[in-house]
């Protein structure tokens, strides 16, 4: 009847009922509207999505968790926080906590998972972090496609500073749907570094979601990769809400065979004198399909703003498909605001250069490839993290980049 | 055996015949070095050697030890010793010179059935190359060839050169560019190189350069050919008289 709405979907009263929590309401979002244009749910919609098992057996890590050096580790299996498999000690700075979600309005997939999420993940993080947190969430569907609604808040309390590294990953077998929601909070004059690695099974979905607020002279730096999955989408929505934030979002995607990735971020500068720069790559190969959106919003009041975007895709073969919606909404005078988007492919005479070195031409691309998504990856600031980045793109790029 | 071969080549560019018939042969240890007017074929020539992609062969042959060249892809060229030093080398965005460096480095030893460079032997290698061709040793950190200036991208090519010691090297126009001093430095590195089983192609517009490398055979190319062959007087030669008399005879 109509498209703005898929009502047909699998999370509806048997859903609830498996949990003995009230349904969910809500209704996944169509292909009429606008901000869902170009990542359909209906393929996602007509799976029989159960629960994910609570209880369900991990015995090892998944190998795509890299091990970041001196990080404390807390993990969740199926949304859930596994106190058997995370790090005790999480360091000076660090409070680990469990907190039920508030049913606030919101997106229809921040609603979805807070209809069923078990209680939050709750880190607050008051002084300078010790440790670099890494947050793992694994997803581990049984015999039956399974739905899992991981929730992580974030608190940094004024001045305080922390690294966090999320690894988002799921063992091999029947589909499964992870519906992540972050809360982050950057206190005033505090610094997050966020660090999010999307490398789902190759039959999964991950619609995840990230509601950020950056108080008054607070830093928010983050960076998201998309790896695998058949259909990904991260959306993350910044409000820089007081005075001299500064806000740094990055990622980079990789994608070959049918997955699709989807970019969709919302920089809402509400207040002036703050700055905020994007910078967003992908590499597309096979039939993928690639997908960026990027609003930014001044409001009236916002003067000085400082707001910055690109999105750069490099074709590595004819097959695959981006679609790139930058959109500027600009109600304050006295602003600087830029977008960028480009796509491309690998320069032949690059490729003649490297191969002109004793490069085999696989080598070469892999080098090229590397070498296009470096600026982004290179905005990360802690090195270990930056390693880890790139090794797990040069990984990628080697087993299952199509060559 | 002679170490290159070239015979009777001819090669087009977008359907038109640049190089009308070339024949040359590189002996072990021996400069040769190629002049001539802009527009001949000297860079046409360099890079259908090294072979790169829209250049068709359509007579002739090229031989590196007995190898026929023309039946190898370009990285193998390069692996079994064919060196082209660029007239314009190409700026690569995000690709570090070093992981380059060690990328081309390691494809040269593992053709050669050996180990894989390890990291610090590596460094110590790239420290003394740059030193010799008073090069910063940052520069490695930097990405391929990215905003360096002019001399410097020839610099670069010639410490490419010198750490992959090529069988074969081609210099096209490596000279150009280059101050005074950058140009004793660089001469210095490839006469460093100069050894018994080795032969080099200079490509050149000036008869200074060769006061540096001195050839053991100086060409003439005009109109995709070699239309004249003699020691390293004919440079001074040409110096003095210029091309006109090859381009009139030509026309
Ligand atoms: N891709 C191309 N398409 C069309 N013409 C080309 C192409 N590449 C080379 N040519 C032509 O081939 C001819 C020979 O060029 P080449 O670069 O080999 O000359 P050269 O002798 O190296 O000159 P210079 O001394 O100026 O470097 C020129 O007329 C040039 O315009
Ligand atoms: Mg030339």
């Amino acid at each position: 009847m109509t498209k703005s709405l898929i009502l047909d979907h699998p999370f509806g009263a048997s859903y609830a009922k498996q949990l003995g929590v009230a349904p969910w309401s809500g209704n996944l979002p169509g292909p009429k509207v606008e901000d869902w244009r170009f990542t359909p749910l209906r393929p996602l919609a007509k799976i029989p999505f159960a629960p994910a098992a609570a209880d369900v057996d991990v015995d090892a890590i998944p190998r795509n968790v890299p091990t970041v050096p001196g990080a404390a580790r807390i993990v969740l299996v199926n949304g859930l926080y596994r106190k058997d498999l995370s790090d005790k000690a999480l360091g000076k700075g660090i409070a680990l906590s469990q907190v039920r979600v508030q049913a606030k309005q919101g997106s229809s997939l921040v609603a979805l998972n807070a209809a069923y999420a078990p209680e939050s993940v709750a880190v607050h993080v008051s002084g300078a972090a010790a440790k670099i947190i890494h947050i793992v969430s694994i997803g581990a569907a049984g015999a039956q496609p399974t739905a899992l609604h991981p929730r992580i808040t974030i608190t940094a309390e004024t001045g305080a500073s922390v690294t966090l590294v999320e690894s988002h990953v799921g063992l091999p077998g029947q589909a499964y749907f992870s519906n992540p929601v972050a809360s982050i909070s950057v206190g005033e004059g505090a610094s997050v570094r966020r660090y999010v690695s999307v490398d789902e099974d190759s039959e999964a979905f991950h619609l995840a979601t990230s509601l950020v607020t950056v108080a008054a002279g607070g830093t928010f730096e983050a960076f998201h990769l998309g790896l695998g999955g058949a259909l990904t989408r991260q959306e993350i929505r910044v409000v820089l809400t007081g005075e001299n934030a500064t806000v740094k979002l990055n990622g980079a995607y990789a994608l070959g065979g049918q997955s699709h990735h989807d970019f969709t971020t919302v920089m809402d500068h509400a207040v002036p004198n703050c700055v905020s720069s994007q910078v967003f790559k992908g590499v597309v190969d096979g039939q993928s399909r690639g997908v960026y959106q990027g609003r930014i919003h001044v409001a009236r009041d916002a003067q000085k703003t400082d707001a910055r975007q690109l999105h750069k895709a490099l074709f590595l073969s004819r097959g695959p498909q981006i679609d790139c919606k930058p959109e500027l909404e600009i109600y304050a005078d006295d602003v600087q605001c830029a977008h960028g988007a480009t796509t491309g492919e690998i320069d032949p005479d690059h490729m003649f250069y490297l191969e002109a070195r004793g490069i085999d031409p696989d080598t070469a691309r892999a080098l090229l490839v590397e070498g296009f998504l470096a600026d982004a990856v290179n905005e990360i600031s802690v090195e270990p993290v930056r390693d880890l980045f790139g090794n797990a793109i040069g990984t990628w790029l080697k087993t299952r980049g199509a060559a | 055996m002679s170490l290159l071969e070239i015979k009777n080549l001819h090669a087009s560019v977008a359907g038109k015949e640049i190089l009308k018939g070339i024949t040359l042969t590189l002996e072990p240890g021996e400069v040769h070095a190629i002049m001539g007017p802009n527009g001949t074929g000297k860079s046409t020539l360099s890079n259908v050697i090294a072979g790169r992609e829209g250049y068709e062969v359509t007579k002739g042959e090229v031989y590196l030890d007995g190898k026929d060249v023309l039946a190898m892809e370009a990285d193998e060229r390069a692996r079994a010793g064919i060196f082209l030093a660029f007239q314009y080398p190409v700026e690569i965005p995000g690709v570090t010179t070093s992981a380059f460096l060690k990328t081309a480095l390691n494809a040269k030893r593992r053709h050669e059935g050996k180990p894989e460079i390890d990291a610090m032997e590596f460094l110590k290698l790239v420290k003394a190359k740059t030193e010799k061709l008073g090069m910063p040793y940052d520069m490695i950190k930097r990405a391929l060839n990215v905003g360096f200036s002019g001399g410097e991208k020839k610099r670069a090519e010639v410490l490419q050169m010198t750490m992959l010691e090529p069988r074969v090297a081609i210099l096209d126009e490596t000279d150009s560019g280059l101050d005074i001093d950058a140009l004793r430095v660089v001469s210095e590195g490839v006469n460093s190189l100069r050894a018994p089983e080795r032969a080099f192609l200079v490509i050149t517009h000036y008869q200074r350069l060769l006061d540096y490398i001195v050839p053991d055979h100086v060409h003439v190319m005009a109109h995709g050919r070699i239309v004249e062959s003699g020691g390293k007087d004919l440079a001074l030669r040409l110096e003095a008289e210029g091309y006109a008399k090859y381009i009139n005879a030509a026309a």
